[in-house]
């Protein structure tokens, strides 16, 4: 019998959330079936890839209700008994997943980075751990569907296929009321994102004073400046561009890692980079046997000495 | 208006030092330290009672007895009360155990509302706010950068939730978990000279399983869902690397690269 996987899909993640079908893919090969649940869809037509539509149309439920979204992916659980729940972590993912889990009383493993299906049908979900030295593989010991939160870009859906989804009924039979209302919504000007920069220029431990510096080599490169969680941690740079497990999954050409260890939360950050350049003071650290090469010696100089380099060319010309 | 705080003590990760020649990681000495959302959150506590003196904060951990010390600072910085729950059974505890801990406390203590922080710096799996809420049936949102003081006496929180997108305003009637990130800048007041050798024992407590009384079966690692089975060394894919330094010479090769790969 197939298996079932139940996505949980945000019309603004659309993508994102085809690409946790590769998760599906990777645990149970073609045999399964997906399940996405949408509620109030702005419009059906442009979800493909999935077999199956769940779409809830009520408005009395908000995007924001997250006790009756769980009473209601917990109605379907009921009902269709998926093998899996894959949930995308974005603000709403992260907050959704683990109230579905306990209602369903399972465990929940956040951020996987990699997942081992066993030929006994056990299903291994492998994320960074012990402080980023080692990987851990986990699995859910005990009754109920293998549940699980991904974060963006972190799998990539390969075969993207069309498929149109059957669209089947689902209604939540009773709502709950629970005083909770959204007064304002504002969308924040559009920046741009790192996760669609061509070139990254990252800093890390090794330049927390000349941060700032980084700017103007990410300039010259037509790139974006990126961030380990170091420098997010003191403040030299907002949280949208940190890299790594609890950043984003970037997959740029080109990355320059400024003064950056390579601790396993930040390489997992980094998905199919074509070049990487790492400039360190000490040639040990794990992220220079990533580099293509490896640059010995203090990183702000080296941002200064390359900048004026690329900008003397640039007039040259 | 009673205000629970949820705090968890976590390794200071900007501590840790590494040693270079074995490849290994420096624990000793690294000092355990309140995970900065969990701060930010009891900091915002501290605030309100600081402007209304009837607000009662009680600050609850889970962990080992060795966060006394550190509980007992945060009793020095005006908050009323420290619970700590503790039990050599609730080692090795995963999100859905240690909230069915947590939650079975706050099943019977009062309050109004619960504060936590939106994730924690070592797991941050950022779980247990969202699985306690189910467990305790309560409204829970996260990533708050400002709560509303007077909103919070009036029993209908305002807050203001940073998620990527967008910024927004929601309006939760209380009892509610309010989870806060670091972007909200609430700063935990420091210890007033007089209060740095403050005897705060008659206000702290230490709760264990025998008065807690948690389904052993359900506690621990073997009450725990989710079981680490195996760990892998990092598998970094060995590149072909050319080793510069960072001189003109090592800015030339850097440069040849550049314009061979397009990237000029
Ligand atoms: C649950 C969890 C999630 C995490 N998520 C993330 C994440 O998303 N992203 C992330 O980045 N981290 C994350 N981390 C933290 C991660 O483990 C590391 O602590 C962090 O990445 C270290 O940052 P760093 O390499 O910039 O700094 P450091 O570890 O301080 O390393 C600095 C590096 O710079 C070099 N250096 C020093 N001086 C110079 C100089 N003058 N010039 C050149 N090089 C120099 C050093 O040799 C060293 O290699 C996470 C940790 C945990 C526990
Ligand atoms: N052991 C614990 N004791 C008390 N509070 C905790 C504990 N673990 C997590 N929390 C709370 O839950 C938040 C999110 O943590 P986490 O789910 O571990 O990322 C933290 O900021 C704390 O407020």
């Amino acid at each position: 019998m197939k298996k079932k996987c139940l996505f949980f899909y945000e019309e603004d993640q659309g993508n994102y959330v085809k690409d946790l079908l590769e998760v599906a893919r990777q645990m149970y090969g073609e045999n399964f079936e997906s399940y996405a649940l949408v509620i109030n869809p702005l419009d059906v037509n442009v979800i493909s890839g999935f077999d199956y539509l769940l779409a809830v149309k009520d408005q009395r439920l908000k995007d924001y209700d997250l006790i009756n979204i769980t009473s209601l992916m917990a109605e379907c659980q009921q009902v269709y008994q998926f093998d899996a729940v894959i949930v995308l972590a974005t603000q709403l993912g992260r907050m959704l997943s683990p109230r579905l889990a306990m209602r369903l009383h399972v465990g929940l493993v956040a951020d996987i980075t990699a997942i081992k299906s066993h030929p006994d049908g056990t299903i291994e979900m492998i994320r960074p751990a012990f402080e980023g030295k080692l990987l851990a593989g986990i699995i859910n010991d005990g009754d109920g569907p293998t549940m699980m939160s991904v974060r963006p870009g972190v799998f990539l859906d390969q075969q993207s296929t069309a498929k149109i989804p059957e669209v089947l009924a689902c209604q939540l039979q009773t709502i709950e009321d629970t005083g909770m209302r959204r007064i304002s919504q504002i969308r924040k000007p559009d920046s741009r994102d790192i996760r669609e920069s061509r070139v990254l220029v990252a800093g890390g431990g090794g330049v927390l004073k000349d941060f700032d510096q980084l700017d103007q080599l990410a300039q010259a490169l037509g790139g974006m400046t990126a961030a380990s969680r170091r420098i997010v941690d003191s403040n030299k740079a907002d949280r949208t561009i940190q890299v790594g497990q609890s950043g984003k999954t970037v997959h740029p050409e080109l990355y320059i890692a400024l003064g950056i260890y390579g601790a396993l939360q930040h390489v997992a950050g980094l998905n199919k980079v074509k070049h990487l350049i790492a400039v360190n003071t000490n040639i040990k650290a794990p992220i220079c046997s990533l580099a293509d090469i490896v640059v010995e010696g203090d990183a702000a100089e080296f941002v200064r000495k390359l900048t004026t380099r690329i900008n003397e060319n640039k007039q040259a010309e | 208006m009673k205000i629970i705080c949820l705090v968890k003590f976590t390794p200071d990760v900007d501590q840790f030092q590494y040693d270079y020649e074995k490849n290994i990681l420096i624990r000793e000495n690294v000092k355990l330290v309140i995970n900065p959302d969990d701060a930010c959150a009891l900091g915002f506590a501290l605030g309100l009672k600081k402007k209304t003196p009837e607000v009662v904060i009680e600050a609850v951990t889970m962990g080992p007895l060795n966060v006394t010390a550190m509980m007992a600072d945060i009793l020095r910085r005006k908050v009323d009360l420290a619970t700590i729950l503790s039990d050599r059974q609730y080692v090795g505890s995963d999100t859905y155990a240690t909230s069915r801990i947590i939650g079975k406390y706050l099943e019977t203590a009062d309050y109004d509302v619960i504060l936590t922080g939106s994730h924690s710096r070592d797991g941050d799996t950022a779980q247990i706010p969202g699985q306690l809420a189910e467990y305790l049936k309560l409204n829970q949102i996260s990533q708050i950068r400002k709560i509303d003081q007077p909103s919070m006496l009036n029993k209908r929180a305002l807050v203001e939730v940073d998620s990527e997108k967008y910024l927004e305003t929601y309006e939760i009637p209380l009892p509610a978990i309010l989870s806060v990130g670091r972007e909200s800048n609430y700063r935990l007041p420091f210890v007033r000279y007089d209060d740095l050798d403050l005897d705060v024992s008659d206000r702290l407590r230490i709760i264990d399983n025998d008065s807690l009384a948690v389904d052993s079966k359900k506690i621990g690692l073997k009450g725990s869902p989710t079981k680490v089975i195996k760990s892998y060394p990092i598998d970094y894919q060995k590149k072909e690397q050319v080793i510069v330094k960072n001189d003109d010479q090592g800015i030339d090769m850097v440069m040849a690269f550049l314009e061979k790969e397009g990237y000029l």
